[in-house]
């Protein structure tokens, strides 16, 4: 028989999991090709008059110079149905490779995309390696530990044990 | 006062020297005057910083305008609140202020700690003393706020001279968050000096690893927690000032902010390994030294023009400065670890995989990743221009594609690791214990999944959200369950009992609440839509359910700005709702523009209201509006996280009861070495 205080239990997790259905919207909006492809442009390079260097559709600098004059001509090219290779294309014609918000795949710049993977595949493999070698270290060996519990009192070692089993449970 | 000012900062320079230099001559002699003296020439310099700093404030507020900073970052109309925040405006009053709030914590620690820890003490001053004399030597000999403003004659002489008016502040500064957010920033980055000096210190003394970690640990927690206020207040000041309807943009400033959290957090987790376990003590003492170096890199990188951003100070050559500071700090910390590594041993063993240690190991990963990944991504550009001679950019989708799958995975340990135990999970706890969060977490993205929601990430996230939230929740009611059995009082009285009676453990769980609620508005960022049109009087628009309707457009003079206000009224479902005045705001003394969003927030969506300014076809004003879900849960999440931290901070009620009572060992043969109850007791998850 379910107890009163698991029924509760069970409505509250339930009322947790119907939480975001309430304050999530349903769908995404559908973004617009101009925002889209702005998304991947950065405006306020190749100028000497502004080096903000923020995503073209969502600048914040105040008073930018460059991102109204650099959105016109996107929205005039995404206008013209111009494909969007060939848009990103014109920009860095216009502007240089650094008006790309991201760096090329290819070349010295696929580094910047494999190293955070590599740090990360690295990691584990160093994570793993210290952990099989902490298990395979033998409890005398641990700096200390053994050298200092042969000193200790029966009495002493049976409160420190008390503490730490009270202050690790689960 | 200017000079009454330079003379306080050159006073406390020589001090600080001394400081230093008495400090290294006190720990080798172990003179106990000397030790004495340097802590008083320590507390002599804070005294004088803080001078140095009144002295620069009091010429703001009384306009004197001989002074070129004053001149370049006051004027008269300039309201008083303003002229507080003007100090650190500037490259030379925030390096000023970097010492002033140094020597806050600073002082803090040598009057604090006066009569404790007598071995520790002159290591820990000697290395403030050391990270003082470098700012000083910069507020003293390279960015000085104390210049008088000058004029070069027609003879080649320098005149001084005073202006009757000053330049004013950047209008994006005038905005009541930037008298907030730097100060807290600020004694986030100053802060981790504290956390440095004692391992630092306690390396070179081979202190007892136990002392150290736990005074290092409540120092890291109040830095901590005024870096997260200061990284949210930022992200909260960006999305409510600079119009562009975001909060985060990864911009140079603000992923040099985040660096030193991302390690400190990792740190405030490893360093339950070492207290409860005796490991990881290398990874600790190296964790804090880096969250240190990159506090010392993120103001670098804001200073020296290394990196583009619109957020940074202007270009100077503090740079090499700061890389000589790094690298002397480097090769002392490298110094010190070579020397007495042996120190470091780990003193247990790992009995299972499957443990709270193993998932701390990965929260420290995960956390490491994300805060290489953000380094290298900032600093990206400059070395690809060094090896290809191209200049490229790193913008938002590359931190986005690299940082978003990382920040999942840290929220699903989040869940995991306070349900593993120490030592070793059995199969059945672990069945006990992630069955129900599973469960909400699995249903709520069945739940979503079937309402439309489809934004991948979003959907994990929010999984990933309510999974950490049901794990949390299921927390405090088991241990609120135990209080009640015996108390009988309510559910929220012994959950309240229950947090005082271990503040760090279930401190900790209220920040990861937090966290949950700063990952669910983040979620929101999927959906958010805008619309932007040049208006005539009487036109609408439609955004979502709301409809605005420009009802006209005003002007109205300020004491330091003239605001052309626009007038637009909000309707929901063809019913009133309020009225919005965004505006945009012209600085009179510097010809500058600023911007004020209106804004309408609910814990469902922000209504977000921009004047863009006027279309140069047809001069219509231009209203961008943006319906952007769940922001507010992101600063709400901000203050939970905050009230948690002083929460974890606070003394454990029943710690205090229990060692009030607890019966003195008797003594301890010589050499031996048990962990203090306060240590015991303290060293909770």
């Amino acid at each position: 028989m379910i107890k009163r205080g698991q029924l509760v239990a069970m409505a509250a997790l339930l009322a947790l999991a119907i939480l975001p259905v309430w304050i999530l919207p349903a769908g995404a909006q559908q973004t617009d090709r101009a925002k889209q492809i702005g998304g991947k442009l950065v405006c306020g390079v190749g100028t000497s008059m502004c080096n903000c260097r923020q995503i073209l559709t969502q600048c914040n600098h105040v008073g930018c110079m460059n991102s109204s004059a650099m959105l016109k001509t996107l929205d005039q090219k995404v206008g013209k149905g111009d494909a969007e290779e060939s848009i990103l294309q014109a920009f860095i014609l216009e502007y240089g490779r650094e008006v790309l918000a991201e760096p090329p795949k290819s070349g010295f710049n696929m580094i910047a995309w494999l190293m955070p993977s590599f740090y990360l595949l690295g990691g584990m493999v160093l994570v793993v390696l210290v952990i099989s070698r902490w298990r395979r270290r033998p409890a005398a060996q641990a700096a200390g530990t053994s050298a200092a519990a042969s000193q200790l009192s029966p009495e002493l070692l049976e409160r420190a044990r008390a503490e730490a089993a009270r202050e690790t449970e689960d | 006062m200017d000079v009454f000012g330079s003379f306080a900062l050159i006073l406390a320079f020589v001090c600080a020297a001394y400081a230093f230099a008495g400090g290294i001559a006190a720990i080798v002699t172990r003179h106990p005057l000397l030790i004495k003296s340097t802590r008083q020439a320590g507390i002599a310099t804070c005294c004088l910083i803080f001078l140095g700093t009144f002295s620069l404030e009091y010429l703001f507020f009384t306009d004197n305008f001989s002074v070129a900073y004053v001149v370049s970052h006051s004027n008269r109309d300039l309201s008083t609140f303003y002229k507080v925040a003007a100090l650190w405006s500037g490259m030379e009053g925030s390096l000023l202020f970097w010492s002033f709030l140094l020597a806050i914590y600073v002082i803090s620690v040598l009057i604090a700690y006066r009569n404790k820890n007598g071995e520790l003490m002159p290591y820990v001053g000697m290395v403030m003393a050391g990270v003082q004399l470098f700012f000083l030597t910069l507020n003293n000999f390279v960015e000085s706020p104390f210049k008088a403003l000058g004029v070069s004659g027609a003879d080649g002489v320098m005149n001084f001279v005073s202006r009757t008016d000053g330049n004013g502040l950047n209008p994006l500064l005038q905005y009541p968050e930037m008298v907030i957010h730097p100060p807290n920033l600020y004694s986030g980055y100053t802060g981790f000096t504290i956390p440095f000096a004692f391992a630092l210190g306690a390396l070179l003394a081979r202190y007892p690893g136990e002392k150290w970690i736990h005074l290092t640990r409540k120092w890291t927690m109040i830095a901590w927690m005024f870096q997260s206020a200061g990284i949210v207040l930022g992200a909260h000041w960006a999305y409510a000032v600079l119009g562009w309807g975001g909060y985060w943009g990864w911009d140079p400033v603000e992923n040099a902010s985040l660096l030193p959290w991302l390690t400190g957090t990792a740190f405030l987790h490893s360093v339950m390994m070492q207290e409860k376990r005796g490991m990881m003590k290398v990874w600790n003492v190296w964790l804090v030294f880096c969250t240190f170096l990159l506090c010392i890199l993120g103001t670098f990188l804001t200073r020296s023009g290394v990196v583009s951003s619109v957020h940074a100070f202007a270009q100077s050559n503090i740079g090499p400065w700061f890389v000589g500071f790094m690298g002397i700090v480097l090769l002392v910390c490298l110094g010190a670890y070579l020397k007495n590594r042996d120190y470091l041993k780990s003193e247990n063993q790992l009995d299972s995989v499957i443990s709270r240690e193993s998932s701390f190991l990965f929260n420290n990963l995960v956390l490491l990743v994300l805060c290489i990944a953000v380094l290298s991504g900032t600093l990206f550009p400059v070395f690809s221009e060094w090896f290809t001679g191209d200049r490229i950019s790193v913008g938002a989708p590359f931190f986005n594609k690299v940082n978003i799958p990382a920040g999942l995975l840290l929220l699903f340990l989040t869940g995991v690791g306070p349900l593993l135990a120490w030592r070793k999970t059995s199969t059945e706890s672990m069945k006990r214990n992630f069955g129900g969060p599973l469960a909400v977490g699995l249903l709520t993205g069945v739940i979503a999944f079937g309402f439309g929601f489809r934004a991948f990430y979003s959907l994990i996230c929010l999984i990933l959200c309510m999974f950490v939230a049901a794990t949390i929740v299921l927390e405090f009611y088991r241990g609120a369950k135990v209080i009640r059995a015996r108390s009988g009082a309510s559910f929220a009285a012994c959950a309240i009992d229950l947090t005082m009676r271990n503040t760090r453990r279930y401190g900790g769980y209220i920040v990861h609440v937090g966290m949950v609620f700063v990952f669910i508005g983040l979620s929101g960022a999927a959906f958010n839509r805008d619309i932007q049109k040049g208006m005539q009087i009487g036109q609408s628009m439609q955004i979502g359910p709301y409809t605005l309707v420009l009802q006209g457009a005003d002007s109205k003079p300020e004491k330091n700005y003239t605001a052309q206000r626009m007038l637009v009224e909000v309707l929901r479902d063809n019913k009133p709702m309020m009225m919005m005045f965004p505006e945009k705001r012209n600085f009179v003394t510097n010809k500058e523009n600023g911007t004020m969003v209106a804004i309408y927030s609910t814990l469902k969506e922000d209504l977000y209201v921009v004047f863009a300014g006027e279309d140069p076809e047809t001069n219509l004003p231009v209203i961008h509006a943006f319906l952007n879900p769940l922001v507010k849960w992101i600063w709400f999440g901000g203050v939970v996280v905050v009230f948690g931290t002083i929460v974890a901070l606070l003394p454990n009620r029943r710690a205090v009861l229990v060692l009030a009572g607890a019966p003195q060992p008797a003594a301890h043969p010589a050499g031996q070495r048990l962990p203090s109850p306060v240590a015991l007791r303290e060293g909770h998850d």
